[in-house]
């Protein structure tokens, strides 16, 4: 695993306007970079990444059966009473999920170790799918690149088929899309599905979080009044189930994506829950609920809220006391502890890595950069080759 | 060896804007295929004794197609809350009261229905549909699908329509109450640092 500086290509800029890649700069700061590039072999990409995603997922519907027939699991994972039922009936019936994006520490050799499951609202797909394919396109065509470079990462492909299936699954044609207003990263991730769902012949149409309606019907509806059958939402399940409107999440029948079941995974609770059942496994750190911290005896730990976006309200403690802290509004629902393992560093960059699911099957890889030790949602996107 | 990235993606359906002539042409003879092929025969009757007097034969075909016509006419025709919303855009005297459990709404009359297929009983396909005497209405005197199709004048009856149109509409319902969703993002959004951010609510 190397960082390689690049040229970026020549038109690159009027190139994402003509695609709609909008957010690649945020308030003159780049999002988007591709001054350099990362470059895997194929044995780090399937040893290292990809097998132990698919294992870790399956570990992690472990921890999903274990805690949805568990009370008191229910209850340590924060989720409401009211949703109990909902959680249970939606694993019971298998509702089908779309993706999700496992983080991990990796700096090409040992274990990738896990970081977070963003189980639920994953974003920066649209520049792992799509935009960080299309420039290694553009790459090798312009022989910049060697014929042989591959990159991991086949989640468009997988996307639109597993779209096909959800919409088999519910029998329908439609499935609307919805995320919050004033987001433009949000709105393009899911123009990003929308496309995707397209490609799949399905009518997709849009309506924002904030305008979704309630119908005489009991169905919730666009601003069309057309009702919503099937919605995917870039919205995290936490917030829905704490809502007005979180009173008719199961009475409305929506066919939810992400379904109601992976509000137990996009949940650091889920940490600590996998250290239980799958102790000394070589991808997991240790981690702990706030009760068991005695448990805990490592010198430098990380705390972060139970519910939290982008390193939001994440802290690192050494012996207690706290040396590093980002700033955010989350934490009112308590917080899980992680033993400390640093990002590795190339070229003062601390690296992170995200490994996409779709449904099952790994599907991919993301390479994000940050300054802090900690990711943010200012960090930066490089694209990444598979090469030997 | 196989390769770890999507083999193929379709980018003329991932760009946004334009680019000059080249992408313009491969889309005019896309659309242009799209147009020509596939289109199926449909016409319009306004009764069942109207379908009747031109289908003798098929005078059952013409009653249930019909019926089923005014079920989904129910379920995907527009819904207004107030009498008046409903006659501004569909005209005086052309709109009905729906009583439902939770409440009543107006609706317009179902004024004719499109079908396709009448030959075989099996695989017959239908669609209701609406018109406006609304002078305020872009629809006045135009047979109008569900989903707001515009299929032409009243006069007309015979068509050609590709096979979308007889696919299911979504349902459309009265919207009791909107903005239940994103409070949440509202509290969250006014905690001040994260101005700076590029925002959004994944991760």
């Amino acid at each position: 695993m190397f960082r390689i500086p690049s040229d970026p290509r020549k038109n690159w800029q009027q190139k994402a306007k003509d695609f709609g890649f909008s957010f690649h700069s945020m308030y003159g700061e780049p999002y988007w970079d591709e001054s350099a590039y990362y470059q895997f072999n194929l044995q780090q990409i399937e040893n290292d990444l990809e097998d132990p995603s698919v294992e870790i997922h399956q570990m992690c519907l472990q921890v999903v059966d274990k805690v949805v027939n568990n009370d008191a699991l229910l209850s340590a994972f924060k989720i409401p009473e009211d949703f109990w039922q909902g959680v249970k009936d939606s694993w019971r019936k298998q509702d089908p999920s779309l993706y999700s994006r496992l983080d991990f520490a990796y700096d090409g050799s040992g274990p990738a170790k896990l970081y977070e499951n963003n189980a639920d609202t994953p974003t920066s797909l649209y520049e792992s799918g799509f935009w960080q394919w299309l420039w290694l396109q553009d790459l090798v065509d312009g022989n910049q690149l060697s014929r042989q470079a591959d990159q991991f990462n086949s989640l468009q492909e997988k996307l639109i088929a597993r779209i096909d299936e959800i919409a088999k699954h519910y029998q329908t044609e439609h499935i609307h899309f919805a995320c919050c207003q004033d987001t433009i990263e949000d709105r393009g991730t899911v123009q990003y599905l929308q496309d995707c769902a397209a490609e799949s012949g399905l009518h997709a149409p849009f309506v924002f979080i904030e305008d979704i309606g309630l119908g005489e019907s009991g169905r919730f509806t666009d601003l069309k009044n057309n009702q919503i059958d099937t919605l995917f939402k870039l919205y995290p399940w936490e917030f829905m189930q704490r809502e007005e409107f979180g009173d008719f999440v199961e009475s409305s029948q929506t066919n939810w994506i992400e379904p109601l079941w992976k509000s137990i995974l996009s949940n650091k609770a889920l940490m600590p829950m996998l250290w239980k059942m799958f102790k000394g496994h070589p991808n997991l750190l240790p981690a702990y609920f706030e009760d068991e911290l005695h448990l805990c005896d490592h010198q430098r730990i990380v705390k972060k809220p139970i519910f939290s976006r982008e390193g939001a309200n994440v802290s690192i403690l050494e012996k207690g006391q706290e040396i590093i802290h980002a700033d955010g509004p989350y934490g009112e629902e308590g917080f899980i502890y992680q033993a400390f393992h640093p990002l590795p560093k190339f070229d003062n960059n601390y690296t992170l890595i995200g490994s996409w699911l779709v449904n099952d099957k790994a599907a991919g890889i993301s390479v994000r950069e940050d300054t802090s030790l900690i990711t943010q949602d200012m960090s930066r996107y490089l694209p990444h080759i598979i090469l030997g | 060896m196989t390769r770890k990235r999507s083999e193929q993606i379709n980018l003329s359906r991932m760009r946004k804007h334009f680019s000059p002539k080249p992408l313009a042409i491969g889309v005019a003879s896309v659309f242009l295929a799209a147009c020509t092929g596939n289109r199926q025969e449909a016409t319009i009757y306004t009764t069942p004794e109207d379908c009747a007097k031109e289908n003798p034969e098929q005078a059952q075909v013409c009653e249930t197609a019909y019926q089923e016509a005014l079920a989904e006419a129910e379920r995907t025709g527009p819904k207004y809350n107030t009498e008046r919303d409903c006659e501004s855009e569909f005209g005086p005297n052309q709109c009905r009261q729906v009583e439902r459990s939770s409440g009543s709404f107006f609706m317009p009359f179902m004024a004719g229905y499109m079908l396709s297929n009448l030959l075989s009983p099996n695989r017959y396909q239908y669609q209701p549909m609406f018109t406006s005497y609304s002078p305020y209405s872009p629809y006045r005197y135009r047979w109008i699908g569900a989903g707001g199709y515009d299929y032409g004048s009243l006069g007309k009856r015979n068509h050609k329509v590709s096979p979308d149109a007889f696919k299911p509409k979504p349902a459309v319902t009265r919207t009791i109450k909107r903005g239940g969703f994103g409070s949440s993002v509202r509290a969250k959004s006014s905690w001040g640092s994260r101005s700076g951010s590029k925002g959004g609510w994944g991760g």
